[in-house]
């Protein structure tokens, strides 16, 4: 009976242990059942507030998701170096893009945990799709600075909890193909997208429009996560292509296709979107990439380099930097009076007014509160004066537009 | 489904370069797959990402020898390097994998050392992403050695060998193919004569009969990991100064690429997993080539699974005998 | 260690033979729990585990119901259903995932705005299940001409080419995406019960509560049948199962369609609960956890599969990087501690060791401070109660980033060493690599939760295949056909 004696205990010291640490796992105070926060509760702010961020830190997108967390992460370092009296704390949650079930576990578990107040993310548009009823239940408004399907807005169902600091699909792609067209002066242009969804949404905007003012366009696809032996992609370009538009995120991918290009002897230049955006690892001449309007040498920039960045500036995440802005700003608003709820916070975001020499991204921050053409309640009123860039010969970024 | 390109020489030999190339890396991967699993039985998921390893530890040299844009010594003893490095250190890891991850389990269910073969795969990935992080490290062999190579301009490695009715055919391109191919007869003639290739046949048809004839059986497995392991790791360093970037999450794709070329191959059979190789490359190739992205990838496995329904055990698999 | 008694020599009893081996399967805890499972009757057991699952909504919260309970719940059903192929038949189905996406798609086609069709759920799961089945019974046919890894190698391609077609090839039908590309379908309709719709968690949680407690029962009763017991004699040598004209190959066929059709009824739970499927769920990721809950509860027994799935979507869940930090640090010290009180005889040895290690840390810790303070600056991240101790005992430096990376790979090292040695040299080895792991838990592990917990996973899956390579619960050979 003594040799069966210590198998039995340990098993029930970890069965007492599992079931303590599952239930006090979720963050919440009560051990007991809690009760499930809503909108309307009211939470006690303190000196510590909680902001939830939810990106894809590990898994096939952690090359961009760890940049977005990294990003948001030191807005709330450099907050936290600036405020005396108050502080923020990161929750941060892996939603392992592309497997949607892990964002949806963390969207419920963001939601229940009763001290967040806001929160960043989703980064991908399916991923915005599946947290929307947990999110919309936990009366949480949440910012995305990647999520670009521009049904997100204006489907109308988010109204109010869901917000983006980036624009969307419809006003980026008019904004490339008239820059294609009318600037650049091409009749023969490619569009490759990756194979998922950020990517089909611009081809099909911009095929679309070129086509209709006469382009010659040849659609191309290929899966950028899985491939990087592009020379078969390349070798289907015939000669005689003027441009290439590639809407993709990974940005050492775009490189390794520009080389194959290269290799090749073709002469098509790339067009990226703003996925693309990356100094440090898409640097071949002649390019363009469109991105928002921002100063490349501001402070902000360079302090991310020196710390998190580790020399690089992993641009990609800028637009969640600006998210937690908005975010912070809004539940320190409501936070005021020493108490908040859910709903406050939401309704500080939705009255956001960042001028433009405040904001990160080169934008006025101010949301559509109504539909009007492609754009949706949660979209950034600030018409699509994206930035087009073009890489010099030194892999240097030009704004040239 | 778009097929507008016409037979055309140039871009069929485009795309027999690009194959034959890629095949050739897969091969390498896929002969690690095959000599072990002749030996266990044993399907090594842990191997894509010891070729992996083989990758960054090249990757670790050439920053240590100067970085990719001004490297310290010329080019050609910097990429021997980089192949010893990595195929050294490969090759040692797969040998401290067998010892703590499969050699306890030598006698279990078939199916336990591929579940620790599963958790070595995941601790591995993600013991790189802690120590190197998310973000792709390159190689930016497109300009390694060249004399300007902020402007851009291509290295030796990317400057056109010969040409070929237009089409370019480059150095790296052709290093990875003379390099598998004197590797895989180094190790054809590795096993046909000498005594640890004896030795490694006789414990693959038979363990027990092995051990009885004397042979010490855990040091034969241990040196069929160990080259298998450097064969991956050589790989890697190929895969690098090909395409650039290296990450932590590549084992894992081409590990299944290679797989599928070993069984494709013959499972079991050295020139099998070659010839798989080469196959599984030219079929991406050209049907990313002519069919384009939405269908390629399934054209390749619809291919994949007609060579294997016509030929249940692979292209050069053996019959396996059943002992009643 | 060997996992069966065959040695036997001439003229030994069998029976006696294999006493050593039946002595081992008995001790420690797994013993425990082939004890219980030995002893305590299949009804019973399954009520247990309805009354503590019935239980979980009375005192979860519902983030931790759904991501504990509910999908814990998917995690069994689809384990089960891979039990069946796998652990009934011995057939290496890879691509076992690829039935669990068509019968979420399938729903999904049948209960969405995708086609204006809106079928209730009493017609649309049974429908999707038949029709899952009869994929299944498809894939099953290249197993009557391919053996063992080549027909992982096909099944495998088949679940890759499901992910590709139902991303990338998306073929229009009806003049809309069949499968809508990389943004699937969305808009999923919830199941119903006769009109009833399930919106909350915890009504969901109990349909699929129940759905599981039906499908373990009916697998039971199938595992007791005829069919069961041929699948058993097929699984342990399909030659002899032949030789005694059991039809062989049509009983691979019922395995794959039986396994498949529970696949797609987790499918339909699956994409009702999250409204929207993508080809990224049923990604090669997924393959391999259910692969993983089979195999560490053990091959061929529903109750390990039930354990299985508990302890990986539980342990995974729980080292998620958004849970606060100080609940998982606890609990892997508290872990760390357990293991060392199982391992370590006799108790003034482990006093010896805990004494040595606190010792040491205090010691390191002031010698470090001593050189340069920037080697003790760094901040605990989220201690809580324990925040003091820590920062006073472990190394946490500020800066000097190659520390964490150095004292990580010292600490493999470390680890493997110590399972190599012996005696006193280990008692002394385990002193300072329980020191190094918790500098490593505090430099690394808190600071990256997301990665720490694959690894922990990884690492976890290699110790319990070592420990116990047929699983909690499963028979000790079964070779795959």
């Amino acid at each position: 009976m003594r040799k069966a004696l210590i198998p039995i205990l340990s098993a029930l010291v970890a069965l007492t242990a599992l079931a303590v640490a599952t239930g006090t796992a979720g963050g919440s105070t009560a051990a007991a059942k809690s009760p499930t926060v809503t909108d309307q509760t009211l939470i006690t702010c303190g000196r510590t507030r909680s902001l939830g961020i939810a990106a894809p830190v590990t898994g096939a997108a952690a090359s961009i998701g760890s940049q977005q967390a990294r990003w948001a992460r030191f807005w709330v370092t450099r907050y936290n170096a600036s405020h005396r009296k108050t502080k923020f704390r990161a929750v941060v949650g892996d939603t392992q893009l592309p497997d949607t079930a892990q964002a949806i576990q963390v969207a419920e578990r963001l939601a229940s945990n009763s001290k967040v107040l806001g929160m960043i993310g989703p980064a991908g548009s399916q991923e915005v799709q599946v947290s929307t009823a947990p999110l919309r239940r936990g009366g949480i408004a949440f910012v995305s600075g990647s999520a670009t399907r521009t049904s997100l807005t204006t489907d109308g169902t988010r109204r109010g909890y869901f917000f983006r600091v980036v624009p969307n699909d419809d006003q980026q792609g008019p904004r490339v193909a008239n820059y294609i067209r009318r600037t650049l002066n091409h009749t023969r242009v490619a569009v490759v997208d990756a194979q998922n969804s950020y990517s089909t949404g611009l081809s099909d905007t911009v095929q679309g429009i070129l086509r209709n003012a006469g382009v010659t366009v040849q659609r191309e696809s290929v899966n950028e996560a899985d491939t990087t032996d592009f020379s078969s992609l390349a070798a289907r370009i015939p000669a005689n292509t003027q441009s290439v538009y590639i809407p993709w995120q990974l940005a050492p991918k775009a490189q390794l296709f520009g080389q194959a290009l290269r290799s090749q002897g073709k002469r098509a230049i790339l067009f990226g979107s703003d996925g693309l955006f990356d100094p440090d690892s898409f640097k071949i001449p002649g390019s363009y990439v469109s991105f928002f309007p921002i100063n490349l040498t501001s402070p902000v920039i360079r302090a991310y380099q020196r710390g998190p960045g580790g020399g690089k500036s992993e641009l990609f995440g800028l637009p969640s930097f600006q998210a937690a802005d908005v975010v912070g700003r809004a539940i320190d608003k409501a936070c005021a009076n020493g108490t908040a709820t859910r709903a406050e916070v939401r309704r500080f975001v939705n009255q956001t007014n960042i001028p433009k020499a405040q904001s990160f991204i080169g934008f006025r921050i101010k949301f559509v509160q109504r539909r009007r053409g492609v754009l949706g309640p949660g979209d950034m009123t600030t018409p699509s004066n994206f930035g087009i860039y073009r890489i010099s010969n030194r892999g240097v970024y030009v704004r040239v537009s | 489904m778009s097929f507008p390109l016409a037979f055309n020489a140039e871009l069929f030999i485009q795309l027999l370069v690009s194959g034959i190339t890629l095949g050739s890396l897969y091969g390498l991967i896929a002969l690690g797959y095959s000599m072990v699993y002749g030996i266990l039985k044993l399907l090594n998921f842990a191997h894509g990402d010891v070729y992996m390893i083989g990758a960054f530890v090249g990757y670790g040299t050439l920053q240590l020898l100067g970085g990719p844009l001004s490297p310290n010594i010329a080019i050609a003893p910097l990429i021997v390097l980089m192949f010893l490095a990595a195929m050294l250190a490969s090759g040692l890891l797969g040998v401290v994998i067998e010892r703590f991850a499969y050699r306890p389990l030598r006698d279990a269910p078939r199916i336990a050392p591929l579940i620790s073969a599963l958790g070595v795969s995941f601790f591995l990935q993600n013991s790189a992403l802690l120590l190197f992080g998310a973000q792709f490290r390159s190689y930016d062999s497109f300009v390694l050695g060249s004399k300007n190579p902020e402007f851009f301009e291509p290295g030796p490695l990317t400057d056109p060998l010969f040409v070929v009715k237009n089409v370019n055919i480059q150095l790296v391109q052709v290093i990875v193919v003379a390099t598998t191919a004197s590797l895989m007869v180094a190790l054809t003639l590795l096993v046909a004569k000498a005594r640890i290739g004896k030795a490694m046949r006789a414990t693959s048809y038979d363990r027990e009969a092995a051990a009885m004839m004397g042979i010490d059986t855990d040091r034969v497995i241990a040196t069929t990991f160990f080259i298998g392991s450097l064969l991956a790791g050589a790989a890697g360093v190929m895969f690098g100064l090909l395409f650039s970037q290296v990450f932590h999450f590549m084992g894992f794709l081409a590990g299944l690429k290679g797989f599928t070329a070993a069984v494709v191959g013959g499972i079991g059979s050295i020139p099998g997993a070659m010839l798989g190789g080469l196959l599984v490359g030219l079929a991406e190739s050209f049907a990313a080539g002519y069919l384009g992205g939405r269908w390629s990838d399934l054209t390749v496995f619809g291919i994949l699974i007609f060579v294997l329904l016509v030929r249940p055990t692979g292209l050069l698999g053996t019959r396996a005998i059943q002992k009643v | 260690m060997e996992a069966g008694g065959d040695r036997q020599g001439i003229g030994v009893d069998d029976w006696v033979a294999s006493h050593e081996h039946r002595l081992a399967e008995r001790a420690g805890f797994a013993g425990l729990a082939r004890k219980i499972d030995d002893r305590v009757p299949a009804w019973a057991r399954l009520t247990l585990f309805a009354a503590f699952a019935a239980s979980l909504p009375l005192w979860m919260g519902r983030g931790d119901l759904f991501a504990y309970g509910i999908f814990t719940l998917i995690y069994i059903l689809l384990g089960l259903g891979l039990n069946v192929v796998v652990g009934y038949a011995g057939l290496l189905d890879l691509g076992y995932v690829a039935l669990f996406g068509f019968g979420a798609y399938f729903y999904a086609l049948l209960s969405s705005e995708q086609y204006g069709i809106h079928w209730p759920s009493a017609i649309s799961i049974p429908v999707v299940v038949a029709s899952t089945a009869l994929l299944g019974l498809i894939l099953g046919i290249p197993s009557r001409r391919l053996l063992g890894d080549y027909l992982a190698i096909v099944t495998l391609f088949f679940g890759q080419a499901f992910v590709v077609f139902v991303n990338a090839a998306n073929p229009t039908v009806a003049g809309v995406g069949l499968t809508g590309g990389p943004n699937g379908i969305a808009d999923i309709d919830p199941n119903d019960i006769f009109g009833y719709e399930l919106i909350s968690r915890t009504q969901q949680y109990y349909f699929i509560l129940v759905v599981v407690l039906l499908v373990l029962t009916g697998l039971h009763f199938l595992s007791e049948s005829r069919t069961g017991r041929a699948w058993r004699a097929l699984r342990e040598d399909p030659l002899a199962a032949e030789a005694m004209s059991m039809p062989v190959n049509r009983l691979k066929l019922k395995a794959f369609a039986f396994g498949a059709g529970i696949a797609g009824l987790a499918g339909c739970i699956f994409a009702a609960v999250l409204t929207a499927v993508t080809s990224g769920n049923f990604g090669l990721p997924i393959l391999i956890t259910i692969y993983a809950v089979v195999i560490l509860g053990g091959i061929g027994s529903l109750t390990g599969v039930v354990i299985g799935a508990i302890v990986i979507n539980v342990s995974f869940q729980f080292l998620a990087p958004e849970n606060p930090q100080q609940n998982a640090r606890v609990l892997f010290y508290l872990v760390i501690v357990l293991l060392l009180a199982f391992g370590v005889r006799p108790w003034w040895r482990l006093g010896v060791v805990l004494g040595g290690v606190a010792a040491l840390g205090f010691a390191a810790h002031a010698v470090a401070g001593a050189i340069s303070s920037s080697w003790t600056a760094g901040p605990v991240v989220e201690g809580g109660r324990l925040a003091g101790v820590i920062s006073d005992w472990v190394i946490i430096p500020a800066g000097h980033e190659r520390f964490a990376n150095a004292a990580y790979i010292t600490l493999v090292v470390l680890i493997l060493t110590l399972t190599r040695v012996h005696g006193w040299w280990r008692t002394g080895l385990l002193v300072p690599t329980l020191y190094l792991t918790a500098v490593v838990w505090e430099t690394s592990f808190v600071e990256q939760p997301a990665v720490a917990r694959w690894i922990l996973f990884g690492a976890l899956l290699v110790f319990l295949m070592t420990v116990r390579p047929q699983g909690l619960l499963g028979t000790p050979r079964v070779e795959i056909v």
